[in-house]
């Protein structure tokens, strides 16, 4: 921790950056998202388990854009980013949204996050995602700090079974999603935690012609829960933020998980993974199976 | 917005199923609608003039026809628009009989289908836009690809017709596979005769620049505006000094290790070559492959032979880019090759015939070769395996073609006509042999081609024999070809000096490759899809890209040279005016809402969109956007739904339009 | 009696919609015309230029206006006017029809097929069977409970009395 403030000072001493985006301690069992600017601030700077955010989701944000951007042109920024939050990074350099050289991506030697502020760090109050997390440190980035350290085995229940759903009979996987759905209150929680919910003016805002319904009834919520999964299909790249911000604890992350694992099935493609590959969405094989169409 | 609806009864083909009157009653009420009525035949003069009183009587600001398809007669009435003063956009068509009269019998249910279809078109009419068609500009140079009669035609058509041409063939010489014949039915004139002269004429004539030895890389653009990348192989002799003399290629020690492909492999050449005499333009090749100097550095006979030093073995591969404004495709055919085929091949090849194993069984561009005055054995009819004079020729027809058990559906329809002429030629060569010919039809249409069979039947006694080969096996020196006479009903078996089998005309391997450079679309065979079977048969679906010959399905001569000159005409309609006319269904992008993810980019089929920085008041850029070039957009809305933000709308097919068709169900 | 003579049994049509490209199968539907083949008349086609256009958005726009069934039909792979939009709207549908089978939508609401202009057949024999599919299944309650939410009868009255001022709405606004 010390070490990562170190360096973060060292950074903003040196102006080789324009800003540190990090986590920051309030209370005992919760961190929340800090912008440095100012080099003396860096002891702020923390890494437990309790960093739960994504910050990556800063990096696109018009204002923190505008920090980095002088008359000079364009500095750098940093971002404390897990490993896991590095495929975001990946993701949204694939789809031409920030630049590599534009990063200072500090990152940590993960051993897991706990499921929500306040519990405490055991095998019972493991995040979902890092159940079978393979990614506990990142090459990717500039640096990485920490120890390595194994991940509690989860010990706890899992509310809602993939599985479990995929077995119901349509009907009633559709009630299913109906009454979750239902609890929607289009508050766009979900969609403002997203680090690849990026557009200045979302489908669901647009209203020449009415994309999706903006109330909260039914037939809009269903409409708002498919399409931004249908938006985040072979994009997403699991971390799980939606759900968590959810004010009314819908399992957003069953569908984006679904569709990750068709995503892997049917194009052999993760997301977030490489710079290098291209995006499941905009690319195609002639190969792909044919077997939908009649 | 005052719409008014014109009902079609074509004059019983709707109404026989949809009551048209109760269709226009109906669709009266819809709000919007001003003026709704039904007519006998709305394409005709009256009914257009119907169109045209309605709309100054009731002020009408746009016109929904339900009637036939708009394949059918959707310019017919956008025109009718026109005349009337309303933006030819602003006209929908309801698909009243294509799409319901013709194809439903119940009264109630069909009129019922054909009011909910004019309601649609209203509701998308209603929120049509007024569009204006594009201009774009015209580079008036054509690229021909591929160098045999077709290419040949084409390009010599074109730059009579006063404009540059751009002439790209893979081998060294131009000429393609009609070099290769012998004579040519059914006049039996000489190829080489006919063909050359054309050859010449291309090599001297000042607007076309022959790029022999070369393929095509990349082509980008769209009509009027094709930019062509073109990889020059390297020939190493400097084409420039070159004078042709043929030095090096007589110096040259390589002389049994590469088999000669205009000789079909029936003979050798050196490893420093020309094709054939008559190669246009005259000039050797160094094969690196068999060349002595590639692989140990030595030699170099041909460098001393030379004395214009022409020889270059430091030559590589140039690119040139040529813009051109339109391009035809006329890439030819190569035969089915009936031995053995590769693993994973799609055909099954004819290991029963033994072509490949026995080196009499022969196919029919090699009997040409042997036919041929110029081919390796001087026009006489000789075996390659011991050059003997055969006595007794068996020719088999349609070995692939028409036999969708070894991958082929097709009739390859010059097979008849070629087989007629070689088992002709044979006759008036060797006067004591006996020629057999195995078919399954004959298949002579064409001016003059029954007579020639028919010809080769009675007057030099070629003996048809109507059935198929099972097998042919080697036996005391003979080709026993077994197969069955089915007039007759009874097996044949004959003991043959020589078997000629005439194979299948198919696309060359890399047919799909190039077809998705060029990007146009190809038939399961790789044969090159025409806009339409019978309307547009030498247009591609790319706008600007013509196909001749072969290239799009098995052709002989005189049709080649047809499809070329039709190509060329084409060309040259498209270049008689400075600019182009093209439909305004392009899609634009809205800056403001741009994300600047580009999947737009990602998945445009053809490169239409480009990158545009948006900078702030210090000139520093903050964001990209998509830009779409009109003039490169083709108009099919992939980069519409592919868009997150929804910030790409398709002219013509906005996403408002079709909510609206939606909503109207 | 088996679920389809239930449901024509109570007179209920299902609605169908296709959103087929222009060069191929809308072709090919006027071929099917051309050639006098019948089919049932339960689906509408909705033009677009190519089947890569048809945004997902869309067959959600279909549910939710009462459609018991969609169909998307464009080029054969290889034969798209546009060489590849085709190849982008397997992807595309691959992934959707995923999501919407796992969120409970039966497969047979949303079909695919790839029908060319000489397929006029084909195009008939889809329609029949995709209207067939959605007999056997039914009306598509699930997404209709959510319309029902919001949807009012309005008496027949009232009803020609709105159509009435929102034409003379359209007349003043133009």
């Amino acid at each position: 921790m010390d070490e990562l403030r170190r360096f973060a000072r060292e950074l903003l001493l040196k102006k080789e950056v324009a800003a540190v985006i990090g986590y920051e301690q309030v209370g005992e069992a919760r961190t929340r998202p800090v912008v440095i600017t100012d080099p003396d601030e860096c002891r702020r700077l923390v890494l437990n388990e309790y960093c739960l955010n994504n910050l990556v989701v800063y990096l696109n944000r018009a204002r923190i854009k505008a920090l980095a951007r002088s008359k000079e042109g364009i500095r750098k920024l940093a971002v404390v980013a897990k490993p896991c939050d590095i495929r975001s990074i990946v993701a949204l350099i694939q789809e031409n949204q920030i630049r590599r050289e534009n990063l200072m991506i500090l990152s940590m030697n993960c051993h897991g996050v706990v499921r929500d502020f306040g519990c405490e760090f055991n095998g019972d109050n493991l995040a979902a995602k890092c159940i079978s997390c393979n990614t506990q440190s990142s090459t990717y980035a500039d640096k990485s700090f920490g120890e390595v350290r194994e991940i509690p085995k989860f010990t706890g229940k899992l509310e809602y079974d993939l599985s479990e759903i995929e077995q119901l009979p349509p009907s009633k996987r559709m009630e299913f999603f109906r009454e979750q759905f239902d609890k929607c209150i289009k508050c766009y929680a979900c969609r403002a935690v997203c680090p690849l919910c990026y557009c200045q003016r979302c489908i669901t805002d647009k209203t020449i012609p009415r994309w999706i319904e903006s109330s909260s009834h039914s037939r809009g919520n269903f409409a708002w829960n498919i399409v931004r999964a249908l938006h985040l299909s072979g994009r997403c790249t699991g971390c799980g933020e939606c759900e968590r911000a959810c004010p009314m604890d819908i399992p957003l992350s069953l569908l984006n998980r679904k569709m990750a694992m068709k995503s892997k099935e049917l194009f052999g493609y993760e997301s977030g993974k490489s710079t290098d590959n291209p995006t499941l969405v905009g690319s195609y094989d002639q190969k792909d199976s044919d077997e939908l169409f009649m | 917005m005052k719409i008014g609806v014109f009902i079609c009864h074509c004059g019983e083909n709707i109404s026989r199923t949809v009551d048209c009157p109760r269709v226009a009653e109906t669709c009266e009420k819809i709000p919007g609608v001003e003026f709704s009525i039904d007519y006998k035949y709305m394409c005709s003069d009256p009914g257009q003039k119907l169109i045209k009183d309605a709309v100054e009587i009731h002020k009408l600001d746009a016109i929904v026809v339900g009637s036939c398809s708009p394949n059918m007669h959707e310019r017919t009435f956008r025109s009718a628009a026109v005349a009337a003063g309303i933006n030819p956009f602003l006209v929908e068509i309801a698909n009243l009989r294509e799409h319901c009269s013709w194809v439903h019998e119940d009264v109630e249910s069909a009129t019922q289908k054909a009011i909910e279809l004019v309601r649609m078109a209203v509701e998308k009419v209603k929120r049509d836009k007024p569009l204006s068609k594009i201009k774009v500009p015209v580079t008036k140079r054509v690229l021909v690809i591929g160098g045999g009669i077709a290419g040949i035609q084409a390009a010599l058509d074109v730059a009579n017709a006063g404009y540059d041409v751009v002439l790209v063939e893979k081998e060294p010489s131009i000429g393609g596979h009609m070099s290769q014949l012998s004579e040519t039915f059914p006049t039996l004139d000489c190829s080489q005769c006919i063909l050359t002269p054309r050859m010449v004429e291309v090599n001297q004539h000042p607007r076309i620049k022959l790029l022999t030895y070369s393929e095509v890389e990349k082509i980008e653009g769209f009509i009027g505006n094709f930019k062509a990348t073109i990889r020059k192989k390297a020939r190493h002799i400097n084409e420039d000094i070159c004078s042709g003399c043929g030095q090096c290629v007589s110096k040259c020690p390589i002389k049994k290790k590469a088999f000669s492909s205009f000789e079909e492999g029936l003979a050798y050449r050196p490893a420093v070559y020309i094709p054939f005499p008559q190669a246009v333009p005259n000039i050797p090749v160094i094969d690196e492959s068999v060349c002595t100097y590639y692989r140990n550095g030595k030699c170099g006979m041909c460098v001393k032979a030379c004395d214009r030093q022409a020889i270059d073995f430091d030559q590589k591969d140039t690119m040139m880019v040529a813009d051109v404004g339109a391009v035809i495709v006329a890439t030819g055919y190569k035969l089915y090759s009936i031995g053995k085929q590769p693993l994973g091949s799609k055909y099954k090849g004819y290991g029963e015939y033994g072509y490949g194993k026995y080196k009499d069984v022969i196919d029919g561009l090699q009997f040409e070769r042997i036919a041929s005055a110029s081919g390796p054995t001087s026009g006489e009819i000789k075996r390659p395996s011991d050059g003997k004079e055969p006595k007794k020729i068996v020719f088999i027809q349609c070995v692939g073609s028409r036999d969708p058990a070894k991958g082929i559906s097709y009739c390859s329809k010059i097979c008849c006509m070629y087989t007629a002429k070689q088992a002709m030629l044979f006759r008036h060569k060797v006067h004591d042999g006996e020629a057999y010919v195995f078919y399954m039809d004959i298949r002579a249409g064409g001016k003059m081609y029954e007579e020639f069979v028919r010809r080769a039947i009675e007057e030099d006694h070629v003996n048809y024999i109507r059935g198929r080969v099972s097998r042919i096996y080697e036996e005391n020196g003979k080709y026993i070809v077994k197969g069955e006479d089915t007039i007759a009903g009874v097996p044949v078996n004959i003991d043959a000096d020589m078997v000629v089998l005439a194979s299948a005309m198919i696309p060359h391997d890399n047919a799909p490759g190039l077809a998705q450079k060029v990007g146009i679309p190809y038939d399961k065979y790789g044969f090159y899809n025409e806009s339409h079977p019978k309307l547009k048969p030498v247009e591609s679906t790319t706008a600007g890209v013509f196909l001749a010959g072969a290239c799009n399905a098995p052709r002989d001569i005189p049709e080649s040279v047809a499809m070329a000159s039709a190509a060329a005409s084409k060309a040259i309609i498209l270049f008689s005016s400075d600019s182009l006319e093209r439909e305004p269904v392009v899609a634009r992008v809205n800056e403001d809402l741009c994300a600047g993810c580009f999947y737009c980019r990602k998945v445009c089929p053809f490169g239409a969109v480009e990158v545009r920085d948006i900078k702030d008041m210090n000139g520093v850029v903050y964001k990209e956007v998509a830009y779409i070039n009109q003039g490169v957009c083709q108009g099919c809305g992939t980069c519409t739904a592919t868009c997150l933000s929804k910030s790409i709308e398709l002219a013509g097919f906005n996403n408002e339009e079709i909510f609206a068709e939606i909503a109207a169900l | 009696m088996d679920n389809k003579e239930k449901h024509i049994e109570n007179g209920w049509e299902p609605k169908i919609v296709a959103f087929v490209c222009n060069w191929c199968t809308y072709a090919g539907a006027d071929l099917a015309g051309t050639s006098r083949l019948k089919y049932p008349a339960n689906m509408k086609i909705i033009r677009v230029m190519c089947s890569g256009a048809v945004d997902p958005v869309f067959i959600l726009k279909a549910f939710e206006r009462g459609a018991d069934g969609v169909l998307v039909s464009g080029c054969h792979p290889n034969d798209c006017h546009y060489n590849a939009g085709n190849f982008h709207a397997r992807r595309r549908w691959d992934l959707f029809h995923a999501l919407l089978d796992f969120a409970g939508i039966e497969k047979e609401r949303l079909q695919f097929s790839w029908i060319s202009a000489s397929e006029g057949k084909k195009f008939a024999d889809v329609v029949t069977k995709i209207t067939n599919d959605i007999k056997m299944i039914g009306p598509f309650k699930g997404y209709q409970e959510m319309n029902r939410q919001f949807t009012t009868e309005f008496p027949e009255q009232e009803k020609e009395k709105l159509v009435q001022q929102c034409t003379e709405a359209e007349a003043v606004n133009g």
